[in-house]
């Protein structure tokens, strides 16, 4: 039964492995989002899935080898969920769309965006909890998840994140205690106020990281 | 587990079933037969707004005249079949419609029906068609339609049914027709299926189907129609498959399937469709296939195929349309495509073909659609594509393609996409693309082409899209097409086109982008520009434009990118920019704008980039600015004549990474609320006039002199400390006190770092002459902070961004050698000197920089040059990591000898063991000194001699002998004023002394 279970899941990771990188599914992985999303500003009418990259959509920014590097959607009025194909775009560095009213819960496969330098979800109205696949952002540099509706622990895994210059998990429901280790050394508790049930730093040697109270 | 619920259930539901039927036989004695009853119990569930079933009377003997229904022919009529199709009826499906177990045919498709469907049906045991597709049917398909043993025709498509497809489907034995796309349904392909042997035609597609093919697929021997398109099927595909000879068309694109190709698929002769695009199929296509004579449309792209097309393709007589997109196929394209004279369409784009385009083509008439983009296909555009009477769009962009586009393309056929974009192209633009009025798109930037844009184009009414950027085409602003209703592009950029831009541009009515940078147009910008109401993206930057902006060009209210940089405009910055409240991008660098920075730009909500610099702007920088929540990429002031304070609302740009204020008037002190720029990367406040302390951000303290230079106030972080304790930040005393000590120590190693390097970098500056840059108005995006950490003295007439430039961002490919403690790399400068680059890792963030191409006259001149970077753990004294040392060590030892540290494996292969080889056969002599020394300047060669040996020191192997960084900087300083006349700096030294 657990061979059985385990054999489609290696099938995916081998197959994750060996896909193509193909600019055109950077344009489908953005259309998902426009799916998904109400638009009632028409902000995203100019993306058109039949051409054969983004780059000339609005609030894409491309590199020389037309990969999206920026997706400016912040203060853009949009509601919705995010989409998981977001992940696919592997070039992308900056991911902005903070201010607006995305729900739901943030997409563990943002954890697949291995350019990104930025990721801008602040004030929206996500929920669930911080993925900690967001650990293998080795780019990452700024991460604002504040004023949001996040839930349950603030990933240990996230210590891992050298580059991390900034951590905004501020006005959230986040709970259990805060990781200190690693890139989390420089942050101070303003990153972190206004989680009443955040029980503050965690004590090394002396509480275990999941040990406590309950928290989801 | 499901036959233990029927087991269950049956004695159960055949209570009801009796209960019912006594109910019924009660009233019977009033009017309509039983059957009839049923009916009426069907109806009475059924919302019939539109009273089609308005003759269904109670009151008659049998239902055999109602609407919908109809009856057997012989004495004792009864109900065989109900249509109730397309009748708007709106609420559920009764159980009653099971009591009519003569029924034959029900069709209650393309209502609105909701609720589940009624287990009961499995009852009409005579059943022998089912049609309740187009309906809202939720719940799960019920098993108990697997008693139907007549049903040879089930149809439940485009609902909202949920859940598994059974089991018991296998015992469906008569089933011809499965039809159940669109649905919800979930689960595997129940292996019963193969139990099917009647099966024609299986249509799953758009369902969340998972598992995989169950091999037993292969015994469904009547199967001809097998489509599973858009599930999450897994696995590979069964080479069972193989054994279906009747099939023709298999559909399982947009799923999970991995594997190869099973050649055996190549036994099913008769098929006509083979769709398995958007998969992770991998491995070769089998050659099998191509003897597939009936075969139509072969789609395998999206996958990750790999290996060559087969030769064998020709083979493919009747095939339409070909499509390997999107693999990850080599070789040539090959020339048998030619003998397929039927085929319509062939798409092989972003693989990794190469070779040439075969001629032959050119053969094959019916040819509409080619698209061979993205790949490495070389040689020329076969001339052959012109006479192609059918051919609509042809995309060959992103090759590597030379010669002339075809000079009579578009002649002969209605040519509607033309694509050839990134090519190596020459010749100009043909003539007749436009010929027959049907081009919407020309897509050619990125070659060599040249010349006029032809009148065919700029005449063509239905042309959307004009991408001509990156060539040389030459002639004026073609005024003429904005008569072109539909045109919502034109891009010209990188051209040489020249002349104003017309006023006519005004009638572009739907244009969103106009990108008209680095040519050579002329004149001002027309104010029509602001009838051009849908612009989007409006960029003529570097080109030579003059007079001012209009004002009209702010009523483009959907503008998002506006660059007007590196022209020659005059006059201030209307207020009416304000209103661009879409605005992402705005660079006006590089002109001569003046007046003042208008306030409203505080409005732009949306700004993520704003460049100013190198303008003659005046007056304060507007407080307002700190209300650009957005601006994130840059602020560029710099190289303007801005003056007052700087305003503390900057602080308030949270997500601002570069601020550029240098080369301006500002005064006052450097606010403390820019302590709140958490994201800030970069920065350069120099040459102004502020004064007193740099604030305590990181990034100011480690930005290094170079940002804070000509500003004569300024104390704290890397320049001179401040005289007073007065710290921006109210630092604890004690760690104020502290924060002094610890400026001493800097003090000092900035003093030994100057007096080993200075005098050599003070020879290199001599030696070329060159204006200090410290950074350009327009900030390169390439140059953005790849380390913060690396700081970066530019004092030798190139800077750090001069050397990322150069080295392409440290790129692997410019990797010349690498150390144990570092990476040279090799950059080639603008002024043509090749240096040899050091990026030492550790902490101590070294570059150590080798001129490599010095010319003989330079031969007596020491052209190494060190600049050692003030490291942040230098200002907390955490430079006790032996590693440092012994780094630090290396680059001495570079400087003296003039050799790299990677050196001949017969000569110890690294540096420290050269000099330690060298020394121990010739003791220290001037021999190992670089011989571009002046060695007969016996002080140098002490001084140098006495630099070694504390190298040598520094690279001890036992990490414990290494001396501190501070028993290393009192060496240094010893040696330094022993040999005092190295200081080329004496006012800046003096004020280091003041310190030591």
């Amino acid at each position: 039964m657990a061979t059985w279970a385990l054999f489609p899941l290696i099938a995916l990771l081998s197959s994750t492995l060996a896909a193509p990188a193909a600019a055109n599914s950077e344009g489908d992985a953005l259309y998902a989002l426009r799916r998904a999303v109400v638009d009632p500003g028409n902000v995203l009418q100019s993306w058109d899935p039949t051409l054969v990259d983004p780059c000339t959509w609005f609030h894409v920014t491309c590199d020389h080898d037309n990969r999206v590097t920026r997706l400016d959607l912040g203060n853009a009025k949009l509601s919705g969920k995010l989409v998981p194909e977001l992940g696919k775009l592997e070039h992308l560095q900056y991911l902005e769309l903070y201010m607006n009213d995305f729900v739901g819960h943030i997409p563990e496969e943002l954890g697949g965006l291995k350019s990104l330098v930025s990721l801008d979800l602040f004030h929206n109205n996500l929920t669930g909890p911080i993925p900690s696949s967001l650990s293998k952002l080795s780019n990452l540099k700024f991460l604002r998840l504040n004023n949001n509706k996040l839930t349950g622990r603030i990933p240990r895994e996230l210590t891992k994140l050298g580059n991390l210059k900034i951590l905004n998990a501020s006005n959230n429901n986040l709970c259990g205690t805060i990781p200190v280790a690693g890139s989390f050394s420089k942050f101070t508790e303003q990153s972190f106020v206004n989680n009443p049930r955040l029980e503050g730093p965690e004590l090394i040697g002396f509480v275990r990281y999941d040990s406590g109270r309950d928290c989801n | 587990m499901g036959g233990s619920n029927i087991t269950g259930f049956l004695p159960c539901m055949m209570l009801i079933g009796v209960v019912i039927v006594c109910a019924l036989l009660l009233d019977q004695a009033q009017g309509v037969n039983l059957e009839g009853k049923f009916l009426l119990n069907v109806k009475s569930s059924l919302v019939d707004k539109l009273n089609h079933l308005n003759n269904w009377n109670s009151g008659d003997l049998t239902p055999c005249g109602w609407v919908g229904v109809s009856c057997s022919n012989d004495g004792d009529p009864v109900v065989e079949s109900l249509d109730l199709s397309n009748m708007n009826l709106s609420g559920s499906i009764s159980g009653s419609i099971g009591g009519l177990v003569n029924l034959i045919e029900i069709n209650i498709s393309s209502n609105g029906l909701s609720r589940d469907i009624p287990k009961q049906i499995g009852n009409c045991s005579k059943l022998q068609s089912l049609s309740l597709n187009n309906n809202y049917l939720e719940g799960e398909i019920p098993l108990e339609l697997g008693k139907l043993q007549s049903l040879s025709y089930l149809n439940i498509c485009n609902n909202e049914l949920s859940g598994a497809l059974p089991e018991e489907l296998g015992n469906l034995s008569s089933l011809s027709d499965f039809v159940a796309f669109s649905n919800n349904l979930s689960g595997s392909i129940p292996r019963s299926i193969g139990k099917l042997k009647n099966l024609r035609r299986f249509r799953v597609g758009q369902n969340k189907i998972s598992g995989s093919i169950p091999e037993e697929i292969g015994n469904c021997e009547s199967l001809q129609l097998f489509g599973l398109a858009q599930n999450k099927l897994s696995g590979s595909l069964p080479k069972e498959i193989g054994k279906l000879g009747n099939l023709t068309h298999l559909i399982l694109w947009d799923n999970q399937l991995s594997g190869v190709i099973p050649w055996e698929l190549a036994n099913c002769t008769n098929f006509v469709t083979l769709a398995l695009y958007q998969n992770n199929l991998v491995g070769g296509i089998p050659r099998e296939l191509m003897n597939l004579k009936f075969l139509n449309y072969l789609y395998l792209y999206r996958n990750a195929l790999n290996g060559t097309i087969p030769k064998e393709i020709g083979n493919l007589s009747a095939a339409l349309e070909i499509d390997f997109s999107e693999n990850l196929l080599t070789g040539d394209i090959p020339s048998e495509l030619g003998k397929i004279t039927k085929l319509k369409l062939l798409q092989l784009f972003q693989n990794m073909l190469t070779g040439e385009i075969p001629q032959e083509l050119t053969t094959l008439k019916n040819l509409s659609t080619i698209d061979l983009s993205i790949n490495f296909l070389t040689g020329k555009i076969p001339i052959g594509f012109q006479y192609l009477p059918q051919l609509k769009m042809l995309q060959l962009f992103n090759n590597s393609l030379v010669g002339r586009i075809p000079d009579e393309l578009g002649l002969n056929s209605r040519l509607w996409v033309l694509d050839l974009s990134s090519n190596n192209l020459t010749g100009s633009i043909p003539l007749h693309l436009c010929k027959n009025s049907n081009l919407i798109k020309l897509s050619v930037g990125s070659n060599q082409l040249a010349g006029n844009i032809p009148h065919g184009i700029i005449s063509c009414a239905p042309l959307v899209q004009l991408r001509l950027s990156g060539n040389s085409f030459t002639g004026s602003f073609p005024s003429e097409m904005c008569k072109l209703a539909n045109l919502s592009t034109i891009e010209l950029s990188q051209n040489d086109f020249s002349g104003p831009i017309p006023s006519e541009v005004g009638k572009c009515s739907k244009l969103q982008r106009l990108l008209l940078s680095h040519n050579h147009f002329t004149s001002t910008l027309p104010v029509e520009l602001g009838n051009i109401t849908k612009l989007v993206a409006f960029n003529v930057s570097s080109n030579s434009l003059i007079g001012p902006i209009p004002a009209q060009i702010f009523k483009c209210r959907l503008l998002q990118r506006l660059d007007l940089s590196g022209n020659s405009f005059v006059g201030t910055l209307h207020d009416e920019i304000g209103t661009l409240s879409q605005l992402e991008l705005l660079t006006l660098s590089d002109n001569r704008l003046s007046g003042k920075i208008p306030a409203v730009l505080g409005n732009l909500s949306h700004l993520t980039e704003l460049q100013m610099g190198g303008n003659l702007f005046s007056g304060k920088i507007p407080p307002q600015l700190g209300r650009l929540s957005s601006l994130q990429i840059a602020l560029n002031l710099s190289y303007n004549n801005l003056s007052g304070e700087i305003p503390g609302e900057l602080g308030n740009l949270e997500l601002l990474e570069f601020l550029y204020l240098n080369n301006n008037d500002l005064s006052g002190q450097i606010p403390t609320s820019l302590n709140n720029l958490s994201s800030l990367l970069g920065c350069n406040f120099s040459y102004n006039d502020l004064s007193g302390p740099i604030p305590f951000l990181p990034v100011f303290q480690r930005a290094g002199a170079s940002s804070f230079a000509g500003n004569k106030g300024l104390c704290g972080g890397s320049l001179v400390v401040c005289s007073n304790i007065e710290s921006p930040i109210s630092l604890p005393q004690r760690t104020g006190k502290r924060t002094f000590l610890l400026g001493k120590v800097i003090a000092i190693v900035c003093a030994v770092i100057g007096g080993v390097s200075l005098f050599f970098i003070g020879v290199i500056l001599y030696l070329m002459r060159r204006p200090l840059e410290i950074v350009a108005p327009l900030q390169d995006k390439h140059c953005s902070d790849p380390d913060a950490d690396i700081y970066f003295y530019p004092k030798e007439g190139f800077t750090f961004q001069d050397l990322i430039a150069a080295t392409d961002n440290f790129d692997e490919k410019f990797v010349i050698g690498r150390g144990a403690c570092g990476v040279v790399y090799k950059a080639m400068m603008p002024t043509a000197r090749t240096f040899a680059v050091k990026k030492l890792v550790g902490k101590w963030k070294c570059i150590s920089v080798t001129l490599l191409n010095c010319d003989k006259k330079e031969k007596h001149i020491f052209t190494t040059l060190s600049v050692m970077i003030m490291p942040k753990y230098a200002y907390t004294m955490k430079v006790t990591e032996k590693c440092d040392i012994y780094s630090y060590g290396v680059v001495l030892l570079e400087l003296v000898t003039g050799k790299t540290p990677v050196q001949p494996l017969e000569e110890g292969g690294d540096l420290v063991t050269w000099v330690r080889n060298y020394i121990k056969k010739n003791s220290i002599s001037s021999d190992i000194f670089d011989p571009r020394l002046n060695l007969d300047d016996k002080s140098l060669v002490a001084h140098m001699t006495m630099v070694m040996k504390i190298a040598l020191l520094c690279t001890s192997i036992a990490p414990y002998e290494r001396p501190s960084m501070r028993a290393v900087v009192s060496m240094l300083i010893e040696s330094n004023e022993r040999e005092g006349h190295y200081n080329l700096f004496p006012s800046r030294d003096a004020s280091y002394k003041d310190h030591i």
